[in-house]
């Protein structure tokens, strides 16, 4: 074979094997190069690119860890120690999802491989943030001898303290969810806040009703 | 299938010969590719004689060498630029770990031998500790809230440790250390989950940073080390992870839960 062969080019040698011998390697090197672009734009286009540690979404995710953790706090005193049952079960399902949604948030976080403790200050990733804190607290929160006074009351008192409580913290909370979904642009991000904004508004009205039921009872 | 096989041989040759894109070379010498342009003529010459030897070696050079270096530069640029994006994440992937150590005066007692200074077993009633305050070590079923709580009187270290458990930061600090450093304290904690401040009697040095298995003493609270334990090792010092700082006790004092209530 390999006698022929070279017989056979050299024959051929000047016109139409030559031009294809040409084109079959540059179509091999163009193949080789436009696999190797290809790698590389794949691998960098679809590889997660994550928020970075002073970005709005990590601000946001670490701050709102932190909100959510007292409305769960709120929502089991509720569950434990309100007299009307629709008051016990919206504090479970309070504190269930948004318990639950404290862990998607600090999974994000350390998927990104970024610390949930931020250096910056509290609210700092939204414009005009930090003036919104009140005694260094986020914009909604309980200040702890709120907390301790949820934590002692009894009877109505606990569903009144915790519906008036929680009314304040789905404010704060959806406030600051709709400027994230206002300034981000990661979709998973703006999923979440959505949801938030959406789940707490509704919430506003129920907690408005059973708080007219509970100053009634 | 048969055909491209032996073809590819020769036509790896006539590449050789023609690099002026079947023009001869003489047309313009000093284009592009000054390698290509003159070989192809000497070896053409060469091999019209002779069919056998010069197959391979000489013929290919020019050209497949030419394309061989534009694809390793380019293979080159691109695998920096992924190389590049890979090793800034992971600068920012400092594990914890690290930025603990990296505390001057950090102590880390995971390692200890002494294993019941990071035991985990519940006990009820008063216990006995090592270390004061501790860092971990068998505790009361109940924890302290720890929701940037801030105690301005003693609380029962069995539920303290399990706090540590949990993921919290105690800083404590010694009975009469002068108000505007408590109120120095009391703004590093505040509102922050997973951490908790309260006075500890029988401690030596002004202020005390606890996370699990790991003290930090400092003097003053103006050290900056706190800040860099707090950022470092609350929350991700827990060794329950999920689980949060609500739901604990508030009470002051030093008599631990005995019911588990």
């Amino acid at each position: 074979m390999p006698a022929e062969s070279v017989e056979d080019g050299d024959i051929a040698a000047d016109h139409p094997r030559e031009r294809r011998g040409y084109t079959v390697l540059t179509h091999a090197l163009v193949a080789l190069v436009t696999l190797a672009v290809g790698l590389a734009v794949g691998f960098l286009a679809t590889r997660p690119s994550h928020p970075g540690d002073d970005s709005a979404e990590a601000g946001f995710l670490r701050d709102m860890a932190t909100h959510h953790g007292q409305a769960v706090d709120m929502g089991m005193i509720a569950y434990a120690n309100a007299t009307l049952p629709e008051v016990r079960s919206l504090g479970l399902d309070i504190g269930l999802t948004q318990h639950g949604q404290v862990n998607i948030m600090q999974t994000w976080l350390r998927e990104w491989g970024l610390n949930p403790n931020g250096s910056r200050p509290p609210m700092a990733w939204m414009p005009d943030g930090e003036e919104s804190l009140q005694d260094g607290l986020m914009p909604g929160m309980a200040t702890q001898e709120q907390m301790e006074e949820l934590r002692r009351a009894d009877g109505k008192q606990v569903d009144i303290l915790f519906l008036t409580l929680m009314r304040q913290h789905h404010l704060g909370g959806i406030h600051m969810a709709q400027e994230i979904v206002e300034i981000s642009d990661d979709d998973d991000v703006k999923w979440l806040a959505q949801t938030m904004v959406e789940t707490q508004q509704s919430e506003m009205n129920v907690l408005a009703d059973l708080l007219k039921q509970a100053q009634a009872a | 299938m048969s055909t491209p096989g032996p073809e590819r041989v020769p036509s790896t040759v006539k590449v050789g010969k023609t690099t002026g894109q079947g023009n001869p070379p003489s047309g313009k010498p000093g284009t592009g590719r000054p390698g290509g342009a003159n070989r192809p003529t000497g070896k053409g010459k060469g091999k019209k004689g002779r069919k056998i030897t010069p197959v391979k070696p000489g013929g290919n050079g020019g050209p497949i060498a030419i394309a061989v270096v534009v694809v390793l530069i380019a293979v080159g640029i691109i695998g920096w630029g992924v190389w590049a994006s890979i090793k800034s994440d992971k600068e920012k992937e400092t594990p914890w770990e690290d930025r603990a150590a990296a505390i001057a005066g950090i102590v880390n007692y995971r390692e200890d031998p002494d294993k019941s200074l990071t035991a985990r077993d519940h006990k009820t009633g008063p216990l006995t500790y090592k270390l004061n305050p501790p860092v971990g070590g068998e505790h009361n079923a109940r924890w302290q809230n720890c929701m940037g709580d801030v105690y301005d009187a003693q609380i029962p270290t069995e539920h303290a440790v399990h706090s540590l458990e949990h993921g919290a930061v105690w800083v404590t600090y010694k009975p009469g250390l002068p108000a505007d450093q408590v109120e120095a304290l009391t703004s590093k904690v505040k509102g922050k989950s997973f951490s908790m401040l309260s006075p500890f009697p029988n401690q030596e040095s002004n202020i005390s940073l606890q996370a699990w298995g790991y003290q930090l003493k400092v003097d003053s609270a103006d050290d900056p080390r706190i800040d860099e334990f707090i950022r470092a090792l609350s929350l991700n010092a827990s060794v329950e992870p999920g689980i949060p700082c609500s739901g604990g006790l508030t009470t002051t004092g030093t008599t631990p839960s005995l019911t588990g209530q």
